[in-house]
């Protein structure tokens, strides 16, 4: 029996390589919902859009989608994404990453595509560890916490994306939970049909390294604590972004800004050129 | 048919344009092969500017892309020339402003060729920025491998509309020195 | 036909856009930037879109995405940028995905000086990235050239789907000389090639028999995989021996198999040369003009001048040297490309002659050097 969202994946390549009880699975569900939604209501067909995707475990996500996709390499799936979305704007394309694939190596990137407000949907799975390379710190790892990299504790502090991409005026900037699967596709279609950039923060867990670090006996208990800490809200101040272990961890839509996206700004001095 | 011409000047004098026009005019309008290349001194931090051209009928003689031994040298300052004469070879044609002194030369045995083209371009034209036409003039006059037409047209490539008609002015005033001199 | 009279990098520029360039990415750097300059001005009034990136990393990404879009793509740099790109050229081979990149040198390590000239990263080019494949490298020595091996670079990049770089250097994208630069129908122009199969059946990797698979591109209905990891045909990634053998033996035979449609070379006085001088790019100019000398002088002496670095035209090259007794390599850096002579000629008694000049080595100083060796 096939389920409705089969279409979207490349069946043949299940069953995925993720861990049992890893979030990522929750993430791209919700993505393949919100764009189910679109295609259902006529916004955009089955092959308009594109997936990219850098290197790490969320970034595998592109093995299994149908459609057309990129896994690229480490970091740098926003200007691969960026090329393909100037020559063909008529693509919805999404950029899916780990914390460190998008905000530690493609950081830059990041932080150049908000300040262009090029036009891609671009969800950052946090789960606040190096999965893939089994457990190093990541720019968005707590404070004290043991990593493989920081055996005497993490003595960084953590990055967040959040508060600088909403320094950059982004088009939209909302952090999602994969205790609130609802959530992350209402963004991700909220993302959708906005012009410039919009960039969806999407907490998760990594219970078969980060897990460990963390002292949780299985994936359920992380989960839990997880949910224990998330909090929803309506268009959250800015100032509540701010992530400390253990304490509430605010998710919502921070940002909605309606800047002219980087495809038509570049389309209108084009356009001078070649009249229509 | 091969040349090698080379161009100095300090900076500021209009070497690189002069050279652009030269080149232009051979390989697009003459039908000539060109290889030139310029080094550039800020007219702020002094120094020379300097052009090597080489002129040729067919591209096989087109090789080495310095002057070794000119055939044809203009310099828009005389102070440039001690410096530069290990370029030059016997009967060089050396072009040179005289409206600076010219210093003892002491080399070689080349043919000097000279007229005062900043004079020329402040007394005819009240603007000391076309002399480097007016040598450019003299120069072509003279040599007669490029055609004046050439020159003109070169010019309407290269220069703004605000200054071409004082460009070729100063062009024909140069040429024409080389007619008051038959 | 048209002749103009430009600079080496504009001549690039004009090339690229004859190939049918649309979409350029680039970082500034000099001696290169004059490139990204001129496309800017001109390529958006054929339809094409010129951008600058944060830096030569996402600039390489960004035409390779292009790329798969469906357009010609390309970008320009100089040493420090294209030590940045080279996991992007890595992808790039992988991937299969046609660009061109445009590598003026100037002196290195490092900053060296910026201006300045050199051919110290034609070693670079062929190895930098990782994991094992075959480059395709053109180093021209006259404007003329810069222009033509430009369109070519382009139309091998698109017939075997890799990227391609045109090598140049600084004092040949600083000379101005005479261009002639062709129309449309006035050269031949080659695209990709597409799909011929039902969508359904399409593999992204699978290839015909030149070892080179259609390409279908982003937003064409085909659902394609572009895939970084080790993948069979269909772009699924294996981690057997069998799929990776398969894969890298593919990706560098589809060059080796496909070289005579690559190489390119040119030999001059080499019928009865007792010597035989090797030289490229703008180092063969001099070389030219003291082999000229020479042989006005009643030396035997030849000049063979690789135009495809990588490959080299080899059996030219043995051709060339096939009555030498002795062969100089000149080359503007401490004598790197030698070795890629020697391997071809094993039995041949072969000189490196290193002249390093900011500018270009003169013939003078080449022939001080070899002097002893006359
Ligand atoms: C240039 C480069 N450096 C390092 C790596 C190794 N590497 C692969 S994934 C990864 C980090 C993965 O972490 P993250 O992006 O947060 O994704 P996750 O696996 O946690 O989903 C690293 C460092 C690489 N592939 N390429
Ligand atoms: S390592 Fe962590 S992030 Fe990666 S699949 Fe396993 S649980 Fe998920």
């Amino acid at each position: 029996m096939s389920h409705p969202l089969d279409r979207y994946l490349r069946t043949d390549r299940l069953p995925h390589i993720w861990c049992p009880g890893c979030g990522i699975g929750i993430v791209v569900s919700a993505m393949l919902r919100a764009i189910d939604k679109h295609i259902s209501e006529g916004h955009f067909s089955h092959d308009d859009v594109a997936v990219v995707s850098g290197i790490g475990c969320a970034a595998r996500a592109t093995l299994y989608l149908n459609f057309d996709s990129a896994h690229v390499i480490h970091g740098r799936a926003i200007p691969f994404a960026i090329g393909l979305k100037l020559v063909k704007p008529r693509l919805k394309v999404i950029v899916i990453g780990g914390d460190g694939d998008i905000a530690a190596i493609g950081g830059n990137h990041l932080l150049h595509a908000a300040r262009r407000n090029v036009d891609l949907t671009v969800i950052m799975v946090n789960n606040m560890i190096y999965g893939m390379t089994g457990g190093q710190v990541a720019p968005t790892t707590p404070p004290t916490i043991y990593t493989t990299t920081t055996p005497y504790g993490n003595y960084e502090y953590p990055i967040n994306v959040i508060k600088l991409l909403s320094a950059l005026n982004t088009n939209y900037v909302a952090r999602a939970s994969i205790t609130h699967p609802h959530l992350i596709e209402r963004y991700i279609y909220k993302a959708l049909s906005i012009e410039g950039l919009a960039f969806i923060e999407v907490l998760s867990t990594c219970p078969e390294v980060f897990g460990r670090h963390l002292g949780f006996k299985n994936a359920v208990e992380f989960f839990n604590k997880l949910k224990e800490m998330v909090r929803p809200y309506e268009k959250p101040p800015i100032e509540r972004s701010d992530i400390v272990w253990g304490n509430e961890i605010v998710i919502g839509e921070y940002v909605i800004n309606n800047r002219e996206g980087f495809v038509r700004s570049v389309y209108k001095s084009l356009n001078k050129w070649c009249k229509g | 048919m091969r040349y090698e011409l080379l161009v100095v000047g300090r900076g500021g004098q209009g070497v690189l344009l002069l050279g652009r026009i030269l080149g232009l005019a051979a390989a697009k309008y003459c039908n000539l092969y060109v290889t030139s290349c310029e080094s550039y001194a800020a007219e702020t931090r002094g120094g020379d500017s300097r052009v090597d051209l080489i002129l040729a009928s067919s591209e096989d003689e087109l090789d080495y892309i310095k002057v070794r031994g000119a055939d044809i040298a203009l310099f828009l300052h005389p102070n440039s020339l001690a410096k530069f004469s290990n370029l030059l070879k016997d009967r060089s044609k050396v072009f040179i402003d005289s409206s600076f002194p010219i210093q003892s030369l002491g080399i070689r045995n080349v043919e000097l060729i000279k007229a005062p083209y900043t004079k020329l371009a402040e007394k005819e034209l009240k603007n000391v920025r076309v002399a480097n036409m007016v040598a450019l003039g003299h120069l072509v006059g003279t040599l007669k491998i490029l055609t004046q037409e050439s020159i003109e047209r070169a010019i309407d490539d290269l220069v703004s509309t605000e200054w071409r008609d004082l460009n070729k002015k100063a062009f024909k005033l140069g040429v024409r020195i080389t007619n008051d001199e038959h | 036909m048209k002749v103009e009279y430009l600079t080496g990098n504009y001549a690039i520029a004009e090339g690229a856009m004859t190939a049918g360039l649309k979409f350029y990415a680039g970082y500034p750097i000099t001696p290169s930037s004059e490139i990204f300059e001129y496309l800017a001005k001109e390529l958006p009034k054929v339809g094409g879109i010129v951008v600058q990136f944060e830096d030569e990393i996402a600039s390489i990404n960004a035409i390779i995405g292009a790329s798969w879009a469906g357009v010609k793509a390309m970008t320009a740099t100089s040493g420090p940028g294209f030590s940045l790109m080279l996991e992007g050229l890595s992808l790039a081979i992988m991937i299969e995905t046609p660009l061109v990149i445009a590598y003026v040198m100037r002196t290195g390590p490092s900053t060296g000086i910026a201006t300045k000239s050199g051919q110290y990263d034609v070693m670079q080019v062929r190895w930098g990235a990782h994991g094992n494949y075959e480059i395709v490298a053109y180093a021209p020595w006259s404007v003329q050239e810069a222009y033509d091996l430009t369109i070519k670079s382009f139309n091998v990049s698109e017939l075997l789907r890799i990227p391609v770089i045109l090598l140049s250097d600084a004092t040949l994208v600083h000379l101005w000389e005479r261009v002639v630069m062709k129309g449309p129908g006035e050269v031949v122009i080659v695209d990709r090639k597409k799909p011929k199969v039902p969508k359904d059946m399409y593999k992204p990797y699978e290839p015909d028999e030149d070892l080179v698979p259609p390409m279908a591109c982003f937003g064409e209905g085909y659902r394609v995989l572009v895939e970084s990891l080790t993948h069979d045909e269909r772009g699924y990634y294996k981690t057997t021996n069998e799929v990776q053998r398969k894969l890298v033996w593919r990706l560098v035979n589809k060059v080796r198999k496909n070289k005579h449609l690559v190489v390119d070379s040119a030999s001059y006085f080499v019928d009865d040369a007792e010597y035989v001088i090797v030289a490229y790019g703008t180092t063969a100019r001099s070389v030219y003009a003291l082999v000229k000398e020479l042989r006005s002088k009643g030396v035997r002496i030849g000049l063979f001048r690789p135009k495809s670095l990588w490959p080299i035209d080899d059996d030219a090259l043995v051709k060339a040297c096939s009555k030498a007794k002795k062969v100089f390599v000149v080359e503007n850096n401490v004598g790197v490309y030698v070795n890629e002579v020697c391997r071809f000629l094993k039995n041949k008694d072969v000189i490196s002659i290193p002249v390093i000049d900011l500018d270009i080595p003169s013939p003078e100083d080449i022939l001080n050097v070899m002097r002893e060796w006359l």
